[in-house]
């Protein structure tokens, strides 16, 4: 393969120094696996001239590139222009071995053909360890541009050159093909170029369909990166890097960008429009399992923070709650939880901040909502603890930042006076003491417990107990008649108990003696004497005149002293009974003589 | 660590001491102050699961049942509260919540409830037996001492004793109003989110109405698994009865 090259004209070139011609490699033992470059240099070439490079089946051209200087001399009065035009060959040998670089030939529009050396590399498998060899002095001499290590990094091994444009070309890349939903990516515009640049106009960004992004670096100033591509060395100039958050899941293209480029040096520039690759992204959803709060804005890394100055306020004095979350990801956007508050404090829409910070390439920062709050009790009063969950790309798992309940203390205002006061565009309502009714009632702080039991008329006792008294009576009485019907008692047992019967009667009347009216102590004597003699003669006595009773008693052999203590007896308390006071002082003598009749009647 | 220790091994044991009751509330007291209303639900239930009932307990879980947001098991347990102690301004207070916060509005000819649930209502069955026992024991005592003993038949021996047993008639007939309101009109809290209410008691009834949780009912009779419930206003369906629990 030969490759012919037609030297460029410059109309102010003199041939004042004459032809130079000369070739060099950049070292003697390259690997098959190792670049090694080839300059050509030609000055004061003529014009027209065409130069053919070394071609060879042992060699792979891999590159090259040109570039030309030119110096004004005065020497003597006489002023002259040297131009050099520089080429290097990036190639690669083919084999193992000695390896013959045939000459370089330049041939002058007469026919004359002017040849460089042959140059000769010891090509060793894989790797070789030759040592790099001087660059060809330069014509220019101190005045040459400095040399640029080369520096050959990740960005650069992912780069494609394009087939057409390969000196000049702007690649647009992001750090990863695919992402969450909201989780960021790095798209990075680069021009690699193998010529000189004098100017690149602002880049013309793609519209950017489906993403929030954030400007991460805009060079205003290009400063060159030395990389090696595929072997050939550029310099790469960052144009532009970007931070890209994905708002919904897909796969996404991303149109290429645009940018005007001028190339050479002052009249010689040229402007290149140069338009960069496209991409396509990849955007995961979210995985299932978020919390119920979560909202999708929320990924990255985030830690939740609540603060409130100050925790202990007058009545109707403004509290500021902040709320803060900090961390990686989208700070602009990250979604804080609502803060929430007893009744008895009144908050006011928040004022929201943020403030972006970039840490390794990462966009983070901070988010800040600040709550004015102001109490309408008196009372303490807890502000509960909020949480915020999000979900982490790098853990892939949905976690929470959760900040510690607050505390406020709102005291009574010094003499109840009402204060007004304003911030953020809020105007305070005069302080009260506000009680609303409603809302849920405490718990009981103290419980007295009982036993679960049935009803009362399930327990085995209910029934009874309300049967055994009726049923009581009832047996009692039916005991008595059962005893009256089949009971066989004979006269002096009836005698006994009537006499008995009678004596109870007496002993009633002697409790009757101090508190009874003297009807019913005389009367109940009278009943215990005449019941006493009706159960000793067997006869009944009542309704009989005085004198049918004596007659009575007399005709049954009642001793006739038994017979005038009867008769005073009964008339006493005929007395008593109907002539109530005037036998009040002769109680005790009656009832002394009732009694003593009785327990004399048998002797 | 050591107090959580101790709670477990209180929670494990099949009986509770008063002074392990005590506690037990105490935690469920301070579960609910921590917004933890599942372990204040817990605690709560555990002690009426053990015996150690009462309307503090029922109060508690009803209001924690509230905060929770579980309607029907709040309602329940606080209709049972007012039910055991009468009514309470607390227990009003977080009914009149619960029925705020519920789902359905009965509407239209509210009969209301009938002389003998009202009297039921206003009166307790235990105390209106233990009436009735007292004052049968006074009466018939009197009339036992009449009768056994001769010396107490006087005036104020019959008027004990007919008073006594004039009184047990009114009493007891609030205690049969109390019996009969009990054994005869069932009230039940609806318990689940949602039930249908069917014009038949089978699953392929047409569903005539919908109750949802903390609705107050009355049980008609039963049908299989279908029990047939009366709303205030008169309306009456079919409803599966695992949706609904007595008071």
């Amino acid at each position: 393969m030969r490759w012919l090259w037609l030297l460029g004209t410059a109309l102010w070139a003199l041939p004042a120094f004459g032809l130079e011609f000369s070739q060099q490699v950049n070292t003697d033992e390259p690997g098959d696996q190792d670049p090694f470059q080839v300059t050509v240099t030609v000055a004061d070439a003529p014009q027209d001239a065409s130069l053919q490079f070394p071609a060879s089946a042992d060699l792979e051209l891999l590159g090259k590139s040109e570039s030309s200087q030119t110096s004004f001399q005065l020497l003597n009065g006489r002023a002259s222009v040297k131009r050099i035009q520089t080429f290097e060959l990036t190639m690669r040998a083919t084999r193992t071995g000695t390896v013959k670089i045939p000459p370089s030939v330049l041939t002058t529009p007469d026919g004359k053909a002017f040849r460089t050396d042959a140059l000769t590399v010891r090509v060793s498998k894989g790797h070789g360890g030759g040592s790099p060899r001087a660059r060809p002095p330069s014509p220019f001499g101190a005045a040459a541009p400095p040399e640029i290590d080369v520096d050959e990094d990740d960005t650069g091994s992912q780069v494609e050159v394009p087939s057409r444009d390969s000196d000049l070309f702007i690649q647009a890349t992001v750090d990863r093909p695919e992402a969450f939903v909201g989780e960021q990516m790095t798209l990075s515009l680069w021009l690699y170029s193998r010529v000189d640049l004098t100017q690149v106009d602002p880049v013309s960004m793609p519209k950017l369909d489906g993403f929030w992004s954030e400007d991460l670096e805009s060079p205003s100033t290009l400063a060159p990166q030395s990389k090696l591509i595929h072997g050939i060395p550029y310099r790469a100039y960052l144009l532009k890097r970007r931070a890209l958050f994905p708002v919904k899941a897909g796969t996404f293209e991303i149109e290429p960008a645009e940018a005007d480029v001028t190339t050479g040096f002052f009249f010689a520039g040229r402007k290149i429009h140069r338009t960069a690759n496209s991409l396509s992204v990849k955007v995961k959803p979210l995985p299932p399992g978020a919390p119920a709060d979560f909202s999708p804005a929320n990924v990255g890394r985030w830690k939740l923070t609540a603060e409130m100055t100050p925790q202990e306020v007058e009545l109707g004095s403004p509290v500021t709650v902040r709320l803060t979350a900090e961390g990686l990801g989208n700070a602009r956007y990250v979604a804080l939880p609502k803060l929430t508050a007893p009744p008895a404090l009144r908050i006011y829409d928040p004022t929201t901040s943020e403030k972006l910070t970039l840490l390794h390439g990462k966009v983070g920062g901070q988010r800040v909502q600040e709550y004015l709050v102001v109490a309408q009790q008196t009372g303490a009063f807890t502000l509960p603890a909020l949480t915020l969950p999000y979900f982490d790309p790098s853990t892939q798992r949905y976690e929470l930042s959760r900040t510690e309940p607050l505390s406020l203390t709102v005291k009574p205002s010094a003499g109840g006076s009402s204060q007004r006061g304003s911030s953020g565009g809020a105007t305070l309502t005069t302080a009260r003491n506000v009680l609303t009714g409603g809302g849920i009632r405490p718990l009981r702080d103290q419980a007295s417990f009982r036993r679960a039991r049935g009803p009362l008329m399930n327990s085995p006792f209910f029934f009874p107990a309300l049967i055994l008294p009726p049923g009581a009576l009832l047996g009692l009485s039916l005991v008595g008649l059962l005893r009256r019907r089949f009971s066989h008692e004979d006269a002096g047992t009836l005698s006994r108990k009537k006499a008995r019967a009678a004596r109870v009667r007496l002993s009633t009347a002697q409790t009757l003696k101090a508190s009874g009216t003297g009807q019913a102590f005389y009367g109940e004597v009278e009943r215990a004497l005449m019941g006493f003699m009706e159960a000793k003669l067997g006869i009944a006595f009542g309704g009989l005149t005085r004198e049918l009773l004596e007659s009575r008693l007399s005709a049954l052999g009642v001793p006739e002293v038994t017979r005038t203590h009867v008769q005073r007896v009964l008339d006493v308390c005929d007395l008593g009974r109907f002539a109530p006071g005037s036998a009040d002082d002769r109680r005790d003598a009656v009832l002394d003589l009732a009694s003593r009749i009785m327990e004399g009647w048998d002797r | 660590m050591i107090t959580a220790l101790l709670l477990h091994a209180l929670l494990a044991q099949g009986y509770y001491l008063p002074a392990e009751a005590q506690a037990m509330f105490a935690h469920g007291n301070e579960a609910f102050s921590k917004d933890d209303f599942a372990t204040a639900r817990l605690d709560f239930e555990r002690l009426l699961e053990h015996g150690y009932g009462g309307p503090d307990v029922l109060y508690n879980l009803g209001t924690t049942a509230l905060a929770e947001g579980d309607l029907g098991e709040a309602v329940l347990q606080l209709e049972r509260a007012r039910r055991e102690e009468g009514s309470a301004l607390d227990v009003d207070g977080n009914l009149s919540v619960a029925r705020s916060r519920q789902l359905d509005q009965v509407v239209g000819g509210d009969f209301g409830p009938g002389l003998l649930e009202r009297v039921a209502n206003a009166t307790s069955e235990d105390a209106a037996g233990w009436i009735v026992l007292a004052f049968v024991w006074v009466g018939f005592f009197a009339l036992l001492l009449r009768r056994i003993w001769p010396r107490t038949r006087g005036v104020a021996s019959a008027a004990v004793a007919a008073s006594a047993l004039l009184l047990s008639l009114p009493a007891g007939g609030v205690f049969l109003a109390d019996v009969y309101a009990r054994l005869g009109l069932q009230t039940a809290v609806v318990t689940a989110k949602s039930l249908a209410a069917r014009d038949a008691p089978r699953d392929s009834g047409k569903t005539a109405f919908e109750v949802h949780a903390g609705l107050k009912v009355r049980l008609v009779s039963n049908s299989g698994k279908f029990v047939r419930l009366r709303l205030p206003n008169g309306l009456e369906g079919w409803v599966e009865r695992s949706g609904v629990t007595s008071l």
